[in-house]
């Protein structure tokens, strides 16, 4: 899209002068496609087997007709899967069910990718100077723009591809599945166009990640409340995610909406590429305020200074839990069994989703979520960690009369502290939300609910420690990619009828769903202790190595 | 922090045992990096109050002495020591007498210089000198003086630095600690001409102080003006070392005469070189034995020598000795 519009501005070229481009062009669009492979790999196996498993576990779980149509009265209506899951449009057939529950989720899977992407390939370049190196060589503004989107868009083709071949393995027609896979995309191209902006706006990857990050965020506000809210559905059309939805894969196809984000997403991409063409190279549209008055607060320590840097960061944290929390709490309100069978109720439990049929059942049910948040919270400050290594600053602060396990406790200590503070956070703000709707939970059973994060989030933090002091280079990955299994495995797992010592092997499996059940107190201090043991290890295997830069 | 009480037994406190000690020494301390050896059993002694000036191209190992000297790195073989600590195992001992410029100025990007300075200064709590006074972590004083001397902006954060300026907030925070022990990784990269001279002066300072310098450099002048003695690092090994003053014996000393007449035929002598200089000039290579020459001179006419000059070897000129073909030790 943006080629078309450059090609029709460019004078008339001569055939030496289109391949002065190209070479560097196409140099620079593998190197990018390169530095994103980790990524790109991650998503498309995330992709594949995903859509592989949904259908396969529907048509093992819901085998008759009868069973499909109960299921299919019963979550219709449901507003707390729709959450999640987006507007189902048929619930009947395999193709139907495909579509809205791989659908919905791997949507909000591909903008987080879009804007991943994007940001990477434009802010963090220059953040890092080396967009300055290859400006400076034969290569325009515009060429290394194009360069790096031609990466994304392979990208793009490739997690599509993955998703198709899920689906297409997990029995589903592939013409319909192309369809499917398609609209799932459809989202990635709007994101792209939010990060290739907020990276022209952001003086620094990290606000540039926030800012879209916020976007996104709205686009997912935006269609929960179309989804859920009686009388609001056109808001469906303000967001990308909706019009994935809107496109109504194997239901009532309609190809027409693609318009839209094809649209928006030249748009932005344009946008920024105008920007990008007339500002100095290294800043942002938004000035970094580079002077300030000395702060001397929070430097007495390193962990005190780690939670300096780490500030903004957890202010985002919470306000985006607490926020979707109390929406949550609100919505909580409306959920009700009224008119479900008990035998639709079982059926419903093996969706791993426990008992959603009531408020407390499905606060439950969403606080698995909240669980999954902590846990990649728990990554990410353990990622913080290990980029104050990669980027030797951690050489200048053990070159003091500091010990390294001081400092590695500090920063696990700071990691929990604030994994505890984001779980209550959560447990606190859906108590308020379902209190503005008159739904009177109690506020110690839901703060237990935020609480009831912290084992799981504890133990995946030993672990991501124990990874960061054997391997530090994969340590990251490692985290990420564990969380995500664990928690994909808890999701699927039951509905494929695979053995249960299997299933159980993920740690969320052996979390006790408060507020619906108890708190399972013996399993969470096992993971504790599991945890606490890595995190020991951790402090010792650290002591023992050489620190590692990039 | 509890820096006081966890005073480990071999950092004595009466003056007397702790002077013995060398501010570094290493004992055939080793690294190999998979299938590299970036450092080859190296010993070294730099005494207490010596500015030691450690030479190499790149690559040659001398980061890595330094981060094996402060444990940032674990030794594949042998030991390091700073004033008697092995500093692989009680790192934080070791490190209480010390202060460290690495050689990539990575700083922390949001903090300004003033913050920069606040924070490491909360690092290093007080310590006990070697005639048993109490020392500030931190001598704000002299750092605001540094901060003047190399016309720092503090209110600039990090991010907004060039890499000269990074470098020089490492500097300032080094040396305000009046460390007793300095170790320096190529410090004056990035630095103006003009600043590089503030940086001498402050070398000068700390010599005169007492404080010990460890000088990892490829810049010969430098080395050359401040290095009490100098070490050359080729491939992960010591090729050479000693004063400036030992080391030029292996390099040779250049000797040009100018004579009044015809220049005259002198016989071969072992250890020296001869080329013309011009019609009435001869210049001498002299590796050995410059009396020979001397006497060759005076017997083929000792009166029509008009003008004789006498140049020892630079610390280039030895520095390319050691990289020119030679491989490995080089012959006293």
């Amino acid at each position: 899209m943006s080629s078309v519009s450059t090609a029709s501005c460019a004078p008339p070229a001569s055939g030496a002068q289109v391949l002065a481009t190209l070479v560097p062009a196409r140099a620079l669009a593998r190197r990018a496609f390169r530095d994103a492979r980790v990524r790109t790999v991650s998503f498309a196996y995330l992709f594949g087997l995903y859509s592989y498993i949904q259908p396969v576990g529907y048509r093992h779980a819901y085998p008759t007709v009868a069973d499909r149509a109960g299921f299919s009265r019963s979550f219709s209506d449901n507003k707390a899967i729709r959450l999640f899951y987006g507007l189902p449009h048929d619930l009947l057939t395999v193709s139907g069910y495909a579509a809205w529950r791989v659908g919905g989720t791997l949507a909000i899977v591909a903008a987080v990718f879009g804007l991943l992407a994007a940001v990477r390939a434009l802010r963090t370049e220059e953040d890092t100077g080396r967009m300055e190196l290859v400006l400076a060589g034969d290569v325009g503004r515009r060429t290394a723009y194009l360069a790096a989107m031609g990466a994304i868009a392979a990208g793009i083709a490739i997690l599509w591809l993955a998703e198709l071949a899920g689906f297409v393995a997990g029995g589903l027609p592939v013409g319909g599945s192309a369809y499917l896979a398609l609209a799932t995309v459809s989202v990635v191209p709007v994101c792209v166009g939010v990060g290739a902006v907020a990276s022209q706006l952001a003086p620094t990857r990290r606000i540039a990640l926030e800012l879209g990050g916020a976007v996104v965020g709205l686009m997912f506000l935006l269609r929960v409340i179309a989804d859920t809210v009686s009388g609001v559905g056109w808001l469906r059309w303000a967001t990308p995610l909706g019009w994935a939805e809107e496109l109504r894969p194997f239901s009532d196809p309609r190809p027409l909406v693609l318009a839209l984000p094809i649209g928006v997403s030249a748009l932005l991409l344009a946008l920024a590429a105008r920007i990008a063409a007339t500002r100095d190279v290294g800043t942002g549209v938004v000035p970094a305020r580079d002077t300030a008055a000395p702060n001397p607060r929070l430097l007495s320590s390193p962990t005190a200074q780690a939670l300096r840097g780490e500030r903004a960061t957890l202010i985002v944290w919470l306000l985006s839990i607490g926020s979707f929390a109390f929406i949550l709490g609100m919505i909580s309100t409306s959920i009700s069994s009224a008119g479900i069978s008990k035998s639709v109720q079982e059926e419903i439990a093996k969706l791993g989703a426990g008992s959603i049929l009531t408020p407390s059942g499905y606060l439950a049910f969403v606080f698995v979520f909240f669980i999954l948040a902590v846990s990649l919270f728990v990554c990410a400050q353990i990622a913080g960690a290990r980029r104050e290594e990669a980027e030797e600053r951690l050489e200048t602060l053990l070159a003091q009369p500091l010990s390294r396990g001081g400092w590695l406790a500090g920063r696990l200590l700071l990691a929990a502290s604030a994994a505890a503070a984001i779980s209550l956070v959560a447990g606190l703000l859906t108590w308020a939300g379902a209190a503005t709707q008159g739904l009177d939970l109690s506020l110690p059973r839901m703060l237990e609910a935020g609480a009831n994060c912290l084992p799981v989030a504890l133990l995946f933090l030993g672990i991501a420690a124990l990874a960061y002091a054997l391997v530090p280079r994969a340590s990251s990955g490692l985290a990420y990619g564990l969380v995500t299994v664990a928690f994909l495995w808890q999701l699927v797992g039951s509905l494929l009828g695979v053995p249960k010592w299997l299933v159980e092997l993920t740690p969320f499996e052996h979390v006790g769903l408060v507020p619906a059940e108890a708190f399972k107190a013996p399993a969470a201090a096992v993971m504790v202790g599991i945890g606490l043991l890595a995190a020991l290890l951790a402090l010792g295997a650290f002591r023992q190595r050489d620190l590692i830069g990039r | 922090m509890s820096d006081h009480a966890a005073r480990p037994p071999q950092a004595p406190l009466e003056p007397g045992a702790d002077a013995a000690l060398a501010a570094i020494r290493t004992e055939g301390l080793s690294k190999r990096y998979g299938d590299t050896v970036a450092l080859d059993s190296l010993d070294l002694t730099v005494r207490r109050g010596e500015v030691y000036g450690y030479l190499g191209p790149n690559g040659a190992g001398k980061t890595t002495t330094i981060r094996l000297l402060l444990g940032l790195h674990r030794p594949s073989a042998g030991r390091g020591e700073l004033f008697g600590v092995d500093s692989w195992r009680d790192p934080v001992a070791a490190h209480r007498r010390v202060a460290y410029v690495p050689g990539e100025p990575f700083l922390w990007p949001a903090l300004t210089s003033a913050e920069t300075f606040e924070f490491l200064a909360h690092l290093r709590a007080p310590t006990l000198g070697a005639d048993g006074r109490e020392l500030p972590g931190t001598d704000v004083a002299y750092r605001d003086t540094l901060v003047e001397r190399f016309q720092l902006d503090t209110r600039k954060k990090i991010r907004a630095l060039s890499k000269g300026n990074r470098q020089k907030v490492q500097l300032i925070a080094a040396l305000a600690t009046r460390a007793e022990l300095l170790l320096l990784d190529e410090p004056t990269a990035g630095l103006d001409p003009l600043m590089e001279m503030a940086f001498r002066d402050c070398m000068q300072e700390a010599k005169d102080r007492g404080q010990a310098v460890f000088l990892s450099s490829h810049i010969l002048s430098e080395v050359e003006a401040l290095c009490d003695r100098v070490g050359i690092l080729k491939q992960g090994r010591l090729v050479d070392q000693g004063t400036l003053q030992e080391l030029r014996h292996l390099g040779a000393q250049t000797v040009e005469v100018t004579f009044t007449g015809a220049t005259p035929q002198l016989p071969p002598l072992p250890g020296v070189r001869v080329e013309s200089a011009g019609p009435r000039a001869l210049r001498f290579e002299v590796t050995e034995g410059i009396g020979q020459l001397v006497d060759a001179l005076a017997e083929a006419g000792g009166s029509s020598i008009k003008t004789l000059t006498s140049r020892e070897p630079s610390l280039e000129e030895i520095f390319l000795h050691h990289y020119d073909g030679f491989d490995g030790r080089v012959e006293r």
